[in-house]
């Protein structure tokens, strides 16, 4: 049935073939409902894709001769989906082992690119699902957990897939080493206080020694040691556009102390901050917008506690927009287990049953986390000059029966395949076949 | 004020589980009842908890209370024969042993464990709450009605065959290896569950010998020494309990069925089954259901391989498929996760609902008393907003025998707050 829907002419699928041909392919989407998210819903129109970058929207579009006609027959054009905090690039083949959560409490120096793996599977079976570009983070497991990544989840090589490097800093005021400090709260907060002071005086004594050339370590007699200043400290050097204000403190929290504290943290050394939370976000809603820190919310489907209603969370987005908060979903559960971020609409789908508009919805998938990350230049959205990252929808994203039936990132038309799919062309022929030659039962 | 929330507390329980099997009418609903299509407009009438009509024209008998859903869709109380909810302390896995069928998850049930509401809330009336997976022989499952704060007699539901717990994989084998026993692997696995069972099959013969010699009058007789561990597994090898085993690949799906067959045990679910797609037919020729997620995979290495596809070629292949939540917070939405099988799998939408009602009903040995809407049935709805399968509905009311035990109306955040001011 969807085979016989799409009117793609042969040459896409011998182009297909060679992938990085593609990725300058002129595309034509006729006759699609075209949602840009940031303007109206065109309901029959066309979107033109030249050097993978959005080039046309409009009603009617001629078909410039070199391009790929996709009709879309009234199906929808959605941007790509960005899914926050992921761990896509970094996950092996269980057993093989991950990339993630280097080893000690404060390693802010940790860039996932260094790790990124364009042949992770799990960048084929996401995207196949609308989702074209998440935010790759080095881990959780330590308070200062290291650096992140927006990245497209399409390139043959680490470089390609790149989309902005040093995005935010994560700060995980829930992380604990058994037995190390910290391990409450109260410790935790020192922590991160004690690195962001001293960032600030690795600063200053850089600066001092700049203005002293000819200075040697050894004459800082009561301005500080030789010691802080005769080697680079890469701690410090990572968090120094931190203090500057130059790159987000994504900060993770899971209650409504922990929401507190990182809203101190903030105000205290004027930080760009970022704000996870699983739990509690509604009493800080005001808070949040005031202080204008945007939030990944990543509660609607945690259960509520015993004496919140069974709804508190899943009402939690219609709140945040009501109160004009600027937030992005993400699912909990996050961690290297999480091999399904191509479920980032289930907590959109919950927070409309629940009296978010559908339209707020889409936006906490697309441009809301494209403007929290700072790509929303490129991302996020159907406007022309944009990165061409979009995706066919047979019905609303919101609806988990809706599917997705053809997947573009920076212009390329991506194949139909992932290990789901090989496993399902694989299996449903021999169980077929099986089926086919009776008594063969198991032995 | 702990005083005073308790007094609250016993109110409350006091009002919902003051004594089930009710009368109730819903009326005027779009009604899914799942066996017999769909009636529109229709009216389902529940009299002492048994559904007694469903149907357009039916005429609600004078002093039943009557629900006017019109616009709402009716459906059959959603079953989740995978859980494991209503145990408020670590009760889920006495992991300790390897064998442990001596032990009852009815015992670590509590009535009041919030989890009940919560799950309440998704439509569910009942589930299957179950051991957990270290153990290669589990404890023994306990298939309930969601009825809160009623006594635990109660909320198991009568007459039906409860289930054991077995495990094969990696979780034994991880739990267990790491303290140096065995099993450590798949192996061993296999070993502890056949050295069990044959076990269980000597003291069966202990005991008939005995029985035999008491008969012929034979004096002087000592009777063999009573093991709980054997008693349970000689209620499964007497078919008086039947397994669910918690198994992912497809190689040790096989293997199990074949154990099954050759000792006459009665497997009815095969639990997180991820490979299950590969071995569908053998799995329908053998007539155990297929529980497990839509989409879960790759969380440890013998998930890799998990499918959302696989539910077309099951389906194809006649598999009973079930769908699960082994999860306190997907519990609560399993008609979303139903809804994720259309995305990725051609297959009807009745079908599609009938994986979270009549299919795990008959994995459970109940469809003859829940699962769809017919007369003779359990009075157990639940009423959604709009049809189970958009992801933008919510459920209304769950109906358990005829009593409300949830309503969106007095539970949800808006009506408390409400309540309040």
């Amino acid at each position: 049935m969807i085979k016989g829907r799409w009117m793609l002419s042969v040459c896409v699928c011998l182009l297909a073939l060679a992938s990085t041909a593609l990725s300058q392919q002129t595309i034509l989407i006729r006759n699609g409902r075209i949602i840009p998210v940031v303007g109206p819903v065109i309901e029959r129109g066309c979107l033109l894709i030249e050097k993978g970058k959005i080039a046309k929207i409009g009603e009617d579009i001629a078909a410039p001769p070199d391009a790929v006609v996709i009709e879309a027959d009234g199906r929808s054009v959605y941007p790509g989906l960005i899914a926050p905090m992921t761990a896509i690039g970094l996950t092996g083949y269980p057993g093989a082992g991950d990339d993630l959560d280097e080893v000690g409490i404060s390693v802010p120096q940790m860039d996932p690119f260094d790790a990124l793996n364009p042949e992770d599977e799990c960048i084929e079976v996401t995207r196949l699902e609308g989702v074209t570009a998440v935010l790759t983070i080095a881990g959780t497991q330590n308070v200062i957990s290291g650096k992140s990544i927006v990245i497209y989840l399409d390139g043959d090589l680490a470089g390609d897939m790149l989309i902005k490097k040093n995005v935010a800093q994560i700060f995980n005021l829930g992380a604990r080493q058994q037995g190390k400090y910290p391990v409450t709260l109260p410790g935790v907060m020192a922590l991160i206080r004690d690195k962001l002071n001293q960032t600030k005086r690795y600063i200053e004594t850089k600066k001092f020694m700049e203005k002293r050339s000819g200075f040697k370590p050894e004459d800082t007699r009561g301005e500080g040691t030789g010691e802080e200043l005769s080697k680079p400290n890469p701690e410090y050097e990572a968090l120094i556009p931190v203090v500057q204000g130059e790159v987000p403190a994504l900060f993770m929290t899971n209650n409504e102390v922990m929401i507190g504290n990182a809203i101190a943290l903030v105000k205290e050394f004027n930080l760009k901050g970022i704000l996870y939370a699983t739990a509690d976000v509604l009493k800080y809603a005001d808070q949040i917008r005031e202080h204008k820190i945007p939030l990944i919310w990543a509660g609607t489907t945690n259960i509520p506690r015993r004496w919140e209603p069974f709804d508190h969370n899943f009402r939690a987005g219609s709140v945040l927009a009501s109160k004009g908060a600027l937030f992005s979903f993400d699912q909990l559960g996050w961690g290297p287990g999480n091999r399904n971020v191509r479920n980032l609409p289930v907590p959109a789908a919950h927070s409309v049953a629940h009296g978010l508009s559908e339209e707020e919805a889409i936006r906490a998938m697309t441009i809301n986390p494209a403007k929290i990350f700072g790509v929303e230049g490129e991302l996020g959205s159907l406007e022309v000059g944009k990165t061409a990252n979009l995706a066919l929808w047979s019905g609303s994203p919101v609806q988990m029966r809706s599917r997705v039936e053809k997947v573009i990132i920076k212009g390329r038309i991506i194949p139909p395949a992932s290990i789901q799919t090989r496993l399902r062309d694989k299996f449903e022929k021999i169980v077929r076949e099986r089926r086919s030659k009776p008594g063969s039962d198991a032995k | 004020m702990r005083q005073l929330s308790a007094f609250f507390l016993a109110l409350l329980v006091f009002q919902i589980s003051g004594g089930m099997a009710q009368d109730l009418a819903l009326r005027g609903g779009t009604v899914l009842t799942i066996t017999q299509g769909v009636i529109e407009h229709g009216t389902v009438l529940i009299q002492r908890g048994k559904i007694t009509a469903i149907g357009k024209d039916i005429a609600v008998p004078a002093g039943i209370p009557v629900l006017e859903v019109h616009g709402r869709f009716v459906m059959p109380g959603i079953i989740d024969s995978h859980s494991h909810i209503g145990f408020s302390g670590d009760d889920v896995n006495e992991m300790t042993d390897p064998v442990t069928p001596q032990i009852w998850m009815k015992e670590a049930l509590n009535p009041w464990d919030d989890s009940i509401l919560k799950t309440l809330s998704g439509g569910v009336t009942t589930v299957k709450t179950m051991h957990g997976s270290a153990n290669v022989i589990g404890g023994g499952n306990v298939t309930i009605k969601l009825k809160y704060g009623s006594p635990v007699e109660e909320m198991i539901v009568p007459g039906v065959r409860q289930q054991l717990k077995l495990a094969l994989g990696e979780n034994p084998k991880r739990v267990y290896g790491q303290k140096g026993i065995l099993p450590s692997t798949r192996m061993g696995n296999a070993y502890i569950l056949r050295k069990s069972f044959v076990e269980a099959r000597e003291y069966m013969e202990r005991w008939a010998r005995y029985e035999r010699n008491k008969a012929a009058g034979k004096k002087d007789l000592l009777p063999p020494k009573k093991d709980l561990l054997m008693e349970t597994l000689k209620m499964v090898l007497e078919k008086k309990l039947a397994v669910d085993c918690h198994v992912y690949r497809a190689d040790e799906v096989v293997w199990i069925i074949q154990f099954c067959k050759e000792f006459g045990i009665d497997i009815k679910q095969l639990s997180h089954c991820v490979d299950g797609y590969k071995v569908a037919d053998i799995m329908s020729r053998a007539g155990v259901s297929f529980g497990g997620w839509v989409d879960w995979w790759g969380f440890k290495e013998e998930a890799y391989d998990g499918c959302p596809y696989g539910f077309k070629i099951m389906h194809d292949a006649g598999t009973n498929i079930v769908i699960n939540s082994d999860s306190d917070d997907e519990g609560r939405y399993l008609y979303v996760n139903a809804a994720k099988v259309l995305k990725y799998n051609d297959i009807p939408e009745p079908d599609v609902l009938k994986m979270i009602t009549i299919n795990p009903a008959k994995s459970l040995e109940m469809e003859g008393r829940a699962g769809s809407l017919e007369v003779g049935k359990d009075g157990d709805i639940a009423v959604f907003e709009k049809h189970p399968l958009d992801s933008t509905t919510k459920c209304l009311i769950t109906i358990i025998e005829g009593k409300v035990c949830f309503d969106y109306a007095k539970d949800s955040a808006a009506a408390k707050e409400a309540s309040h001011d």
